[in-house]
Protein backbone atom coordinates (compact mmCIF):
# COMPACT_ATOMS: atom_id res chain seq x y z
CA UNK A 1 0.00 0.00 0.00
CA UNK A 2 1.37 3.34 -1.05
CA UNK A 3 0.39 6.47 0.85
CA UNK A 4 0.91 9.85 -0.79
CA UNK A 5 0.72 12.51 1.88
CA UNK A 6 0.07 16.18 1.29
CA UNK A 7 0.20 19.11 3.70
CA UNK A 8 -2.42 20.93 1.67
CA UNK A 9 -4.26 19.94 -1.49
CA UNK A 10 -7.31 21.10 -3.43
CA UNK A 11 -8.99 17.71 -3.13
CA UNK A 12 -7.68 14.21 -2.43
CA UNK A 13 -10.43 12.82 -4.63
CA UNK A 14 -9.43 15.06 -7.53
CA UNK A 15 -5.78 14.07 -7.11
CA UNK A 16 -6.71 10.39 -7.04
CA UNK A 17 -8.65 10.79 -10.28
CA UNK A 18 -5.66 12.47 -11.89
CA UNK A 19 -3.23 9.68 -11.07
CA UNK A 20 -5.61 6.72 -11.18
CA UNK A 21 -4.37 5.43 -14.54
CA UNK A 22 -0.78 5.06 -13.38
CA UNK A 23 -1.39 4.24 -9.74
CA UNK A 24 -1.21 0.86 -8.06
CA UNK A 25 -4.38 -0.41 -6.40
CA UNK A 26 -4.66 0.65 -2.76
CA UNK A 27 -2.72 3.83 -3.36
CA UNK A 28 -4.01 6.35 -0.83
CA UNK A 29 -3.98 10.13 -1.15
CA UNK A 30 -3.92 11.68 2.31
CA UNK A 31 -4.07 15.39 3.09
CA UNK A 32 -3.94 17.46 6.25
CA UNK A 33 -6.04 20.15 4.65
CA UNK A 34 -8.21 20.51 1.53
CA UNK A 35 -9.04 23.79 -0.13
CA UNK A 36 -11.77 22.38 -2.42
CA UNK A 37 -12.90 19.20 -0.71
CA UNK A 38 -16.15 17.93 -2.13
CA UNK A 39 -18.82 15.34 -1.46
CA UNK A 40 -21.68 13.94 -3.47
CA UNK A 41 -23.08 16.12 -6.24
CA UNK A 42 -20.01 18.31 -5.90
CA UNK A 43 -21.12 19.68 -2.51
CA UNK A 44 -18.38 21.47 -0.64
CA UNK A 45 -16.76 19.59 2.23
CA UNK A 46 -15.29 21.87 4.87
CA UNK A 47 -11.75 20.51 5.28
CA UNK A 48 -9.57 22.58 7.62
CA UNK A 49 -6.41 21.34 9.31
CA UNK A 50 -7.29 18.84 12.02
CA UNK A 51 -9.55 16.61 9.96
CA UNK A 52 -8.76 13.34 8.26
CA UNK A 53 -9.14 13.48 4.49
CA UNK A 54 -8.17 10.66 2.19
CA UNK A 55 -9.03 8.89 -1.05
CA UNK A 56 -8.33 5.26 -1.81
CA UNK A 57 -7.74 3.90 -5.31
CA UNK A 58 -9.39 0.50 -5.25
CA UNK A 59 -8.37 -2.58 -7.20
CA UNK A 60 -10.46 -3.18 -10.28
CA UNK A 61 -13.73 -4.88 -9.46
CA UNK A 62 -17.42 -4.92 -10.37
CA UNK A 63 -19.61 -1.91 -9.69
CA UNK A 64 -21.83 -3.86 -7.27
CA UNK A 65 -18.80 -4.78 -5.16
CA UNK A 66 -17.81 -1.12 -4.98
CA UNK A 67 -21.33 -0.21 -3.91
CA UNK A 68 -21.21 -2.73 -1.07
CA UNK A 69 -17.77 -1.50 -0.05
CA UNK A 70 -19.08 2.08 0.12
CA UNK A 71 -21.77 1.06 2.59
CA UNK A 72 -19.20 -0.94 4.53
CA UNK A 73 -16.93 2.11 4.73
CA UNK A 74 -19.64 4.03 6.55
CA UNK A 75 -20.13 1.01 8.78
CA UNK A 76 -16.39 0.73 9.55
CA UNK A 77 -16.20 4.41 10.53
CA UNK A 78 -19.32 4.13 12.69
CA UNK A 79 -17.94 1.02 14.37
CA UNK A 80 -14.68 2.80 15.28
CA UNK A 81 -16.58 5.80 16.64
CA UNK A 82 -18.70 3.53 18.80
CA UNK A 83 -16.22 0.93 19.95
CA UNK A 84 -13.11 3.08 20.38
CA UNK A 85 -14.67 6.36 21.45
CA UNK A 86 -18.01 5.41 22.98
CA UNK A 87 -20.02 7.67 20.66
CA UNK A 88 -23.48 6.79 19.33
CA UNK A 89 -23.13 7.14 15.58
CA UNK A 90 -25.99 6.95 13.14
CA UNK A 91 -25.54 5.81 9.57
CA UNK A 92 -27.44 8.06 7.26
CA UNK A 93 -27.78 6.60 3.82
CA UNK A 94 -26.42 7.10 1.31
CA UNK A 95 -23.04 7.98 2.76
CA UNK A 96 -22.95 9.96 5.94
CA UNK A 97 -22.19 9.17 9.53
CA UNK A 98 -23.86 11.38 12.10
CA UNK A 99 -23.27 11.93 15.79
CA UNK A 100 -25.91 13.80 17.78
CA UNK A 101 -27.67 14.49 14.49
CA UNK A 102 -24.65 16.29 13.06
CA UNK A 103 -22.43 15.13 10.25
CA UNK A 104 -19.08 13.78 11.41
CA UNK A 105 -18.05 11.79 8.34
CA UNK A 106 -18.85 11.82 4.64
CA UNK A 107 -18.01 9.16 2.09
CA UNK A 108 -17.88 9.64 -1.64
CA UNK A 109 -17.31 6.88 -4.13
CA UNK A 110 -16.58 7.67 -7.74
CA UNK A 111 -16.38 5.13 -10.53
CA UNK A 112 -14.92 5.59 -13.98
CA UNK A 113 -16.73 3.30 -16.37
CA UNK A 114 -15.61 2.61 -19.91
CA UNK A 115 -18.71 1.40 -21.74
CA UNK A 116 -19.79 -1.40 -19.44
CA UNK A 117 -16.52 -2.07 -17.73
CA UNK A 118 -15.65 -0.46 -14.39
CA UNK A 119 -12.14 0.83 -14.97
CA UNK A 120 -11.39 2.62 -11.73
CA UNK A 121 -13.06 3.18 -8.41
CA UNK A 122 -12.07 5.69 -5.77
CA UNK A 123 -13.48 5.95 -2.27
CA UNK A 124 -13.03 9.28 -0.55
CA UNK A 125 -13.45 9.74 3.18
CA UNK A 126 -13.72 12.96 5.11
CA UNK A 127 -13.74 12.43 8.85
CA UNK A 128 -13.93 15.35 11.24
CA UNK A 129 -11.42 14.18 13.82
CA UNK A 130 -9.63 17.10 15.44
CA UNK A 131 -11.51 19.95 13.79
CA UNK A 132 -11.81 22.47 16.62
CA UNK A 133 -14.81 24.40 15.41
CA UNK A 134 -17.02 25.00 12.40
CA UNK A 135 -18.11 28.24 10.73
CA UNK A 136 -21.46 29.65 11.83
CA UNK A 137 -23.42 28.20 8.87
CA UNK A 138 -22.19 24.67 9.64
CA UNK A 139 -22.36 24.71 13.43
CA UNK A 140 -25.77 23.06 13.56
CA UNK A 141 -24.97 20.55 10.83
CA UNK A 142 -21.45 19.36 11.50
CA UNK A 143 -19.43 18.07 14.40
CA UNK A 144 -16.07 16.47 15.10
CA UNK A 145 -14.58 13.94 17.48
CA UNK A 146 -12.72 16.81 19.14
CA UNK A 147 -15.98 18.66 19.82
CA UNK A 148 -17.90 15.58 20.97
CA UNK A 149 -15.14 14.20 23.21
CA UNK A 150 -13.60 17.49 24.30
CA UNK A 151 -10.15 16.11 23.54
CA UNK A 152 -7.79 15.39 20.66
CA UNK A 153 -7.76 11.94 19.08
CA UNK A 154 -4.95 10.01 17.42
CA UNK A 155 -5.65 10.41 13.72
CA UNK A 156 -2.99 7.98 12.56
CA UNK A 157 -4.50 5.07 14.47
CA UNK A 158 -7.97 5.80 13.10
CA UNK A 159 -6.63 6.13 9.57
CA UNK A 160 -4.74 2.83 9.74
CA UNK A 161 -7.67 1.05 11.29
CA UNK A 162 -10.08 2.20 8.56
CA UNK A 163 -7.66 1.06 5.84
CA UNK A 164 -7.06 -2.29 7.45
CA UNK A 165 -10.75 -3.02 7.90
CA UNK A 166 -11.58 -1.93 4.35
CA UNK A 167 -8.92 -4.19 2.91
CA UNK A 168 -10.34 -7.12 4.83
CA UNK A 169 -13.88 -6.39 3.72
CA UNK A 170 -12.74 -5.97 0.14
CA UNK A 171 -11.15 -9.40 0.23
CA UNK A 172 -14.30 -10.87 1.74
CA UNK A 173 -16.71 -9.49 -0.84
CA UNK A 174 -14.72 -9.88 -4.05
CA UNK B 1 -4.93 -19.46 -57.16
CA UNK B 2 -1.18 -19.63 -56.73
CA UNK B 3 1.17 -17.12 -55.19
CA UNK B 4 4.39 -16.99 -53.31
CA UNK B 5 5.38 -15.16 -50.16
CA UNK B 6 8.81 -14.46 -48.84
CA UNK B 7 9.47 -14.66 -45.12
CA UNK B 8 13.02 -13.73 -44.29
CA UNK B 9 15.16 -15.43 -46.90
CA UNK B 10 12.78 -18.28 -47.49
CA UNK B 11 10.17 -18.29 -50.20
CA UNK B 12 6.92 -20.23 -49.84
CA UNK B 13 4.68 -21.25 -52.67
CA UNK B 14 1.05 -21.07 -51.66
CA UNK B 15 -1.80 -22.59 -53.57
CA UNK B 16 -5.44 -22.16 -52.70
CA UNK B 17 -7.83 -24.68 -54.15
CA UNK B 18 -11.58 -24.48 -53.86
CA UNK B 19 -12.95 -27.98 -53.52
CA UNK B 20 -16.44 -29.30 -53.06
CA UNK B 21 -16.21 -29.89 -49.28
CA UNK B 22 -14.09 -26.87 -48.52
CA UNK B 23 -10.91 -25.05 -49.25
CA UNK B 24 -7.48 -26.60 -49.52
CA UNK B 25 -4.46 -24.45 -48.90
CA UNK B 26 -1.09 -25.83 -49.92
CA UNK B 27 2.01 -24.26 -48.40
CA UNK B 28 5.06 -25.78 -50.02
CA UNK B 29 4.64 -29.49 -49.47
CA UNK B 30 2.13 -29.11 -46.61
CA UNK B 31 -1.60 -29.18 -47.13
CA UNK B 32 -4.26 -27.58 -44.93
CA UNK B 33 -7.86 -28.42 -45.48
CA UNK B 34 -10.70 -26.17 -44.27
CA UNK B 35 -14.14 -27.66 -44.30
CA UNK B 36 -17.19 -25.62 -45.16
CA UNK B 37 -18.53 -25.10 -41.60
CA UNK B 38 -15.17 -23.85 -40.35
CA UNK B 39 -15.10 -21.34 -43.13
CA UNK B 40 -18.55 -20.22 -42.08
CA UNK B 41 -17.50 -19.94 -38.47
CA UNK B 42 -14.53 -17.82 -39.32
CA UNK B 43 -16.69 -15.57 -41.45
CA UNK B 44 -19.33 -15.04 -38.76
CA UNK B 45 -16.66 -14.08 -36.23
CA UNK B 46 -15.38 -11.34 -38.47
CA UNK B 47 -18.85 -10.00 -39.07
CA UNK B 48 -19.56 -9.84 -35.36
CA UNK B 49 -16.50 -7.72 -34.81
CA UNK B 50 -17.27 -5.40 -37.67
CA UNK B 51 -20.81 -4.80 -36.52
CA UNK B 52 -20.15 -4.47 -32.81
CA UNK B 53 -22.93 -2.38 -31.41
CA UNK B 54 -21.95 1.14 -30.53
CA UNK B 55 -24.18 1.46 -27.55
CA UNK B 56 -23.85 2.81 -24.01
CA UNK B 57 -26.00 1.31 -21.29
CA UNK B 58 -26.54 2.39 -17.71
CA UNK B 59 -24.17 0.25 -15.61
CA UNK B 60 -26.32 0.78 -12.53
CA UNK B 61 -29.65 2.43 -11.69
CA UNK B 62 -29.44 6.14 -10.92
CA UNK B 63 -29.99 9.67 -12.15
CA UNK B 64 -28.24 11.22 -15.12
CA UNK B 65 -26.70 14.27 -13.49
CA UNK B 66 -24.82 15.55 -16.52
CA UNK B 67 -24.45 14.95 -20.26
CA UNK B 68 -21.27 16.02 -22.01
CA UNK B 69 -22.06 15.25 -25.66
CA UNK B 70 -24.88 15.89 -28.09
CA UNK B 71 -26.29 14.08 -31.09
CA UNK B 72 -24.07 14.37 -34.13
CA UNK B 73 -20.88 14.82 -32.09
CA UNK B 74 -17.87 12.77 -33.04
CA UNK B 75 -16.60 10.98 -29.96
CA UNK B 76 -13.38 9.21 -29.16
CA UNK B 77 -12.80 6.13 -27.08
CA UNK B 78 -12.39 7.17 -23.45
CA UNK B 79 -14.31 10.44 -23.89
CA UNK B 80 -16.57 11.48 -21.02
CA UNK B 81 -20.25 11.04 -21.92
CA UNK B 82 -22.39 11.07 -18.78
CA UNK B 83 -22.37 11.53 -15.04
CA UNK B 84 -24.64 9.04 -13.39
CA UNK B 85 -25.42 9.54 -9.71
CA UNK B 86 -26.39 6.29 -8.11
CA UNK B 87 -27.57 6.16 -4.53
CA UNK B 88 -24.13 5.65 -3.10
CA UNK B 89 -21.81 6.57 -5.92
CA UNK B 90 -20.97 9.07 -8.59
CA UNK B 91 -20.19 7.41 -11.91
CA UNK B 92 -18.33 8.89 -14.83
CA UNK B 93 -19.31 7.02 -17.98
CA UNK B 94 -16.79 7.07 -20.81
CA UNK B 95 -17.24 5.91 -24.37
CA UNK B 96 -15.85 2.49 -25.30
CA UNK B 97 -16.02 3.24 -29.01
CA UNK B 98 -15.07 5.84 -31.53
CA UNK B 99 -17.76 7.21 -33.80
CA UNK B 100 -20.62 9.63 -34.12
CA UNK B 101 -23.40 10.02 -31.56
CA UNK B 102 -26.52 8.88 -33.38
CA UNK B 103 -29.05 9.26 -30.59
CA UNK B 104 -29.14 10.15 -26.91
CA UNK B 105 -32.11 8.63 -25.11
CA UNK B 106 -31.94 10.46 -21.79
CA UNK B 107 -32.10 13.99 -20.45
CA UNK B 108 -30.24 15.61 -17.60
CA UNK B 109 -31.99 14.83 -14.32
CA UNK B 110 -33.70 11.71 -15.65
CA UNK B 111 -33.81 8.47 -13.66
CA UNK B 112 -32.52 5.41 -15.44
CA UNK B 113 -32.67 1.70 -14.77
CA UNK B 114 -29.74 -0.67 -14.94
CA UNK B 115 -28.98 -1.66 -18.54
CA UNK B 116 -31.18 1.08 -19.97
CA UNK B 117 -29.81 2.39 -23.28
CA UNK B 118 -28.37 5.86 -22.83
CA UNK B 119 -26.77 6.46 -26.19
CA UNK B 120 -26.19 4.80 -29.51
CA UNK B 121 -23.45 5.63 -31.91
CA UNK B 122 -22.60 4.81 -35.49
Amino acid sequence: MKILEFEKIDSTQKKAKEIVHQAEPWTVILAKEQTSGYGRKGNFWYSPRGGLYFSIILPKTGIEDVQILTILTAFVVAKILKEDFGLEPLLKLPNDVLVNNKKICGILTENIILGRETKNSIIGIGLNTNVESFPEELKEKATSLRIELQKEVDQKTIFQKILKELKNYFKAIT
Amino acid sequence: MKFSIKIGEKEYLIEILEEEEGVKIKVGEKEFFFREEEKFLAKSKIEKKEFKEKKILAPIAGVISDIFVKEGDFIKKGQKLFFLSAMKMENEILSDFEGRVKKIFVNKGESVKKDQTLLIGE
